[in-house]
């Protein structure tokens, strides 16, 4: 009995040291919260696709969405810079914060938003334009029109996205010559150039082999120290590779948020179990 | 907390849910098997049966075979099927199991070798009644482990390791006798050492057997309840368990 | 083989799909037997107006008439029945169904009065062709065909018998040049001083009719009058030293009839001896006329010299029809397709758009007359050009109000390719223009317009092709059989696009179905069906490639 009492006091000493070692055992209360989503609904017409969802996204950390298709994890992506805006019948009750500001306030510009707030989609989507005039596309937008600090930037971008080696003698090459792989880190550096807070993955790695998608979790990896990621993912494996944090979506609800580890080790609802493990509900 | 079901039918992949029940089969077996050692290995003890004793060595190789194949089987799911949760959970328990259960084959085949040891010296016998009800409490214990490993009951194994604070306490107060013995009688000494090492062996089988009742809670709780007392686990078990649904 | 057998063997066929295999590609092949077809027929048949055929001389021996020499070129050969011959007057007898009859052309349309006649095969006897024979190709009266007596100039003869021809050859050659000097100065040099006195006068009308002729303006503009008046007579002068240079020369000229006449050079396009000409020479002829007709400008009633004036007229019109259509389709298709609202009102616009391509084109004349002319033309008149008045400025028939009558008949055409290429465009690529901070208006101007410009230039394909085609509503709203100018001339501001033009498909009908000389018109309207096909094909290949180049820039359409 004494023994075990000794050994539990080492031990303890030996998890809290690892605790702040290690970016395991992250706890969401003790985060930067960059983005606030409160009691949010969307409305496809009649039909509700997200149901009053409550969730914080911490700052530099990579947060992902996981759940079946249609459970609304995609949609909810979309709220965080409005991209719901472009469907005619979609309507959107509550609140979403970034920093103290409500981004569907009447009053916010959406295009300086989406500028502070990046998006990668699915499937690699390159302007049918040269390497150069992609990363450039953004800045461009912005009102840069210098040479130099476009080229700087752009050159900034490709190496933020680990693309300048492979591409810096063809620059000006259509990027629709790239590899699949290739393309997406090209959006990637499209999203950058313009230096977001926040970037928004919408299953970047789903049309790409197993080497891409490999590169591209390592270059979240190495970009969520510059930049809040938040990643909608199908693969429940990538997920657990890349994320902090893990939201279990289900039919529109949030059914489970916390720490990747815990939701894929010891996840709290039977609905999350069942959706990870493989089972059907 | 999500409690984990103890059947393995209910996976997309029914291929999967055969691996997985067979792991646990052959776990079971291999619990069988290894208390079936202990239990000769006892029997060989008290009744410094060579033959026996020989059987239980003999028999130990299967066991360390079972832990190869049963590790083997382990590996190959999580290379390709990734498990997740309670899957997870079910597996690195059953890895570290099979560890244990390994570990108290060999304990058993120790305690064989000493009965062997026992048998070829000529002597007179020591504290044999106090080794057969420690080793009826091992017994015991390790029986209601495995039961509980194959319910994975986490009360029931919480239960059967409270057992090992008895055991515990049992092997102090036989190690005391056995001490006195040797100062008594130091011709006895020899004797009575391969009796302290099946002892030995007996407590040391007792805190394998008390690992498991841990792994069987962690595999349904999620908790990891090594290196804790058994009272801090029990007030845990019982504040989670009117949240889980 | 029994029947039952062969039924099933037939079944057999029919399940291999074989039969669906040969159905379409007959249908294929009888397509591509029409196209081949129909540019054979056209291409023969034009192309051979323009190769020097040999000229021969007969007696032409009618049973119970004296003979009569002949001479000229045979023609085409038809079987003509004997009834048909018998009812014409012709003094057919004896068992003979059917007989050749040749359209022989005789020329010298001054003495006979017509450069056609039909003979009798069988009744052109004595056939010879003298290898001094020449053919005059004159600028009045078509051909002549004789004999060389003698070259005169001013009246006396230079040059007789078998010197005649250099000699004639060598002064045809300077009354050509006369010619073309003459040409330069009437239409360039004169035309300019005539535009320019024009505009003037207009001037001084337009400061008449607002009260703002003051003396001093006045005083301008007569002096300005004066100096053009001046130049012209410096002009003047030069013609006529120029033309009497030029009705220096003359030749005599022996006909079959026996009479001989005088020919002076300057009416004379050509000479040649067709029948001492070899192959190569007979090559180098025919390239000659055909060159003459693709770059000049027609002559006697459009049956004579080229159609430049009408490909000009053509191809301009498609051309300026190509600006106006095309941005205003795609800003059409544009807000159709990218801001309106989707739903009925949407729909029935679309469901309009697409019947509009099917009114028929003379409806669009009658709308083009009605609103272009009288109404815009006419409120453009009475805005802008009041000085003019009653003479019509644009409230007549021109080239603008022609294209811009063709740009509403294609309109539906651009409109509805432009909504499919921007139907086609991944939502994904306008979403990450979007997501990257880009208005709608900066995602359309910068990704979609561009992706989209294969399908607008298809568009465009598809409205060139059927606007070079039209002939109907043009006849309402500009097109004329001659016109004096080119809408696209030297003089300030250089595109007149009030001006009346020629078309290749107007021409064709005039040609055809108007002139006087319908033996000489025939081949000529092929030659210009020929040109047409040749010039709306040019205007597609054109097109394509620009659409081809733009389709592989932004290929990304096409996964």
């Amino acid at each position: 009995m004494v023994q075990t009492k000794e050994k539990t006091n080492m031990t303890h000493a030996i998890n809290m040291g690892a605790a702040n070692r290690a970016p395991h055992n992250r706890k969401l209360e003790d985060e930067k919260i960059a983005l606030t989503v409160r009691d949010l609904s969307l409305y496809y017409s009649e039909k509700q696709a997200l149901k009053s969802i409550n969730l914080v996204i911490p700052e530099k950390r990579v947060t992902a969405f996981i759940g079946p298709s249609g459970c609304g994890k995609s949609t909810l992506l979309r709220c965080f810079n409005r991209m719901n805006d472009l469907v005619d019948t979609a309507r959107i009750e509550g609140q979403l914060m970034l920093g103290d500001k409500n981004i569907y306030d009447k009053d916010v510009d959406v295009a300086s938003l989406r500028r502070r707030i990046g998006m990668v989609f699915q499937k690699p989507n390159p302007f049918p334009k040269s390497i150069y005039e992609n990363v450039a596309y953004g800045l461009r937008l912005a009102g840069i029109n210098k040479k130099r600090t476009l080229d700087e930037t752009v050159e900034w971008a490709l190496k933020g996205a680990a693309l300048w080696d492979e591409v810096k003698d063809r620059l000006h090459d259509n990027a629709l010559g790239m590899s699949g792989g290739q393309q997406q880190r090209l959006v990637i550096a499209r999203s950058i150039a313009v230096k977001p807070d926040v970037l928004l993955l919408d299953e970047p790695a789903s049309a790409l082999d197993p080497i891409s998608t490999l590169k591209i979790e390592e270059l979240i990896n190495e970009l969520k120290h510059e930049y809040t990621i938040v990643i909608v993912t199908h693969n429940m494996q990538q997920a657990a590779r890349v994320s902090d944090y893990t939201a279990f979506m289900y039919l529109g609800d949030l059914v489970e948020y916390g720490a990747t580890d815990k939701i894929f080790t010891t996840p709290e609802k039977k609905q999350t179990e069942d959706y990870i493990t493989g089972r059907y509900g | 907390m999500a409690s984990p079901t103890n059947r393995y039918d209910t996976h997309i992949s029914t291929q999967y849910n055969a691996e997985l029940e067979d792991v646990r089969q052959r776990v079971l077996a291999m619990g069988g098997m290894v208390e079936h050692q202990v239990t000769q290995a006892m029997q060989a003890l008290l009744d410094i049966d060579a033959d026996i004793a020989r059987e239980v060595i003999e028999n130990d190789h299967r066991v360390n075979g079972m832990e190869v194949s049963i590790d083997e089987e382990c590996s190959r799911i999580l290379a390709r099927r990734q498990p997740a949760a309670s899957d997870l959970r079910l597996i690195v328990a059953v890895i570290k199991t099979i560890t244990d259960l390994e570990r108290i084959g060999d304990e058993a085949e120790r305690i064989a070798r000493m009965s062997l040891d026992l048998a070829e010296l000529d002597a007179p016998r020591g504290p044999h009644f106090e080794i057969e009800t420690l080793g009826r409490q091992v017994q015991t214990m390790l029986h209601d482990v495995l039961d509980a490993f194959a319910r994975m009951d986490p009360e029931a194994a919480l239960e059967a390791a409270q057992h090992d604070i008895r055991i515990d306490r049992e092997y102090e107060g036989i190690m005391r006798q056995c001490i006195t013995f040797m100062i008594e009688d130091p011709r006895s000494i020899s004797r009575v050492f391969d009796i302290v090492w099946s002892l030995r062996s007996l407590e040391r089988i007792g805190d394998h057997a008390r690992n498991i009742a841990e792994y069987v809670i962690y595999f349904v709780h999620g908790k990891d309840v090594r290196h804790i007392s058994l009272e801090q686990v029990a007030e845990q078990l019982g504040a989670e368990s009117p949240a889980s649904d | 083989m029994t029947g039952a057998q062969r039924e099933s063997a037939f079944k057999a066929w029919y399940k291999s799909g074989d039969p669906w295999i040969w159905m379409t590609g007959g249908a294929v092949a009888i397509s591509l037997l029409l196209v081949i077809g129909l540019l054979g027929l056209i291409a023969v048949r034009g192309l051979a107006h323009f190769w020097p055929a040999d000229v021969v001389q007969a007696s032409y021996e009618v049973p119970g008439k004296a003979p009569m020499n002949v001479l000229g070129e045979l023609l085409d050969s038809e079987l003509a029945s004997k009834s048909r011959l018998a009812s014409a007057g012709l003094p057919v007898e004896g068992d003979k169904e059917f007989y050749d009859r040749y359209l022989f052309k005789v020329g010298n349309r001054d003495i006979y009065g017509s450069d056609f006649r039909y003979v009798i095969d069988d009744w052109l006897v004595e056939r010879d062709y003298p290898k001094d024979i020449t053919v005059f190709e004159r600028l009045e009266w078509g051909n002549l065909y004789g004999w060389i007596e003698s070259v005169s100039e001013n009246g006396e003869v230079v040059a007789s018998g078998e010197q005649a021809w250099d000699a004639l050859l060598k002064r045809q050659k300077r009354a050509d040049q006369l010619r073309a000097d003459i040409e330069k100065i009437e239409k360039h040099d004169i035309g300019k001083i005539n535009y320019a006195l024009e505009k003037l006068r207009l001037e001084r009308r337009g400061l008449e009719m607002r009260d703002a002729l003051n003396a001093q303006a006045e005083q301008d503009i007569a002096t300005q009058e004066a100096a053009l008046q001046t130049r012209y007579r410096g002009y003047e002068e030069q013609l006529i030293e120029l033309y009497g240079q030029i009705t220096r020369d003359s030749v005599s000229v022996r006909v079959m009839t026996g009479e001989t006449l005088t020919v002076e050079l300057s009416k004379v396009v050509r000479v040649f001896r067709p029948n001492a000409m070899g192959v190569f020479g007979k090559l180098g002829h025919y390239a000659a006329k055909l060159w003459e007709f693709v770059a000049d400008e027609p002559r006697e009633a459009n049956t004579e010299g080229g159609i430049f004036p009408a490909i000009f007229g053509t191809v301009l019109m498609v051309l300026l029809m190509s600006v106006f259509v095309t941005p205003f389709g795609v800003v059409a298709a544009l807000y159709l397709r990218e801001y309106a609202k989707q739903g009925f009102m949407t729909r029935t616009i679309r469901i309009a758009v697409n019947n509009l391509a099917g009114v028929p084109s003379i409806v669009y004349g009658v709308f083009g007359l009605g609103f272009f002319v009288y109404f815009l033309g006419g409120s453009i008149d009475a805005l802008f050009f009041p000085e003019a008045l009653p003479t019509p400025t644009f409230g007549t028939g021109g080239i603008l109000w022609a294209s811009l009558t063709l740009a509403i008949l294609t309109l539906p055409v651009v409109i509805v390719a432009t909504e499919e290429g921007l139907a086609r465009i991944p939502r994904s690529l306008r979403e990450a223009s979007l997501a990257l901070g880009a208005t709608k208006a900066e995602t359309l101007w910068k990704v979609v317009l561009p992706m989209a410009s294969p399908a607008m230039m298809t568009g465009l394909i598809l409205a060139v092709a059927r606007a070079a085609g039209e002939v109907a509503p043009l006849m309402l709203v500009g097109v004329v059989k001659l016109a004096p100018s080119l809408p696209l001339d030297g003089n300030m501001p250089f595109i007149h696009l009030d001006r009346k033009f020629m078309h290749l498909g107007f021409h064709i009908y005039d040609v055809g179905f108007q002139s006087p000389n319908v033996e000489a018109a025939r081949p000529l309207v092929y030659a210009t069906a020929l040109l047409l096909v040749l010039v709306i094909i040019a205007l597609n290949l054109f097109a394509v490639r620009v659409r081809n180049r733009l389709r592989e820039k932004y290929r990304a359409l096409e996964h």
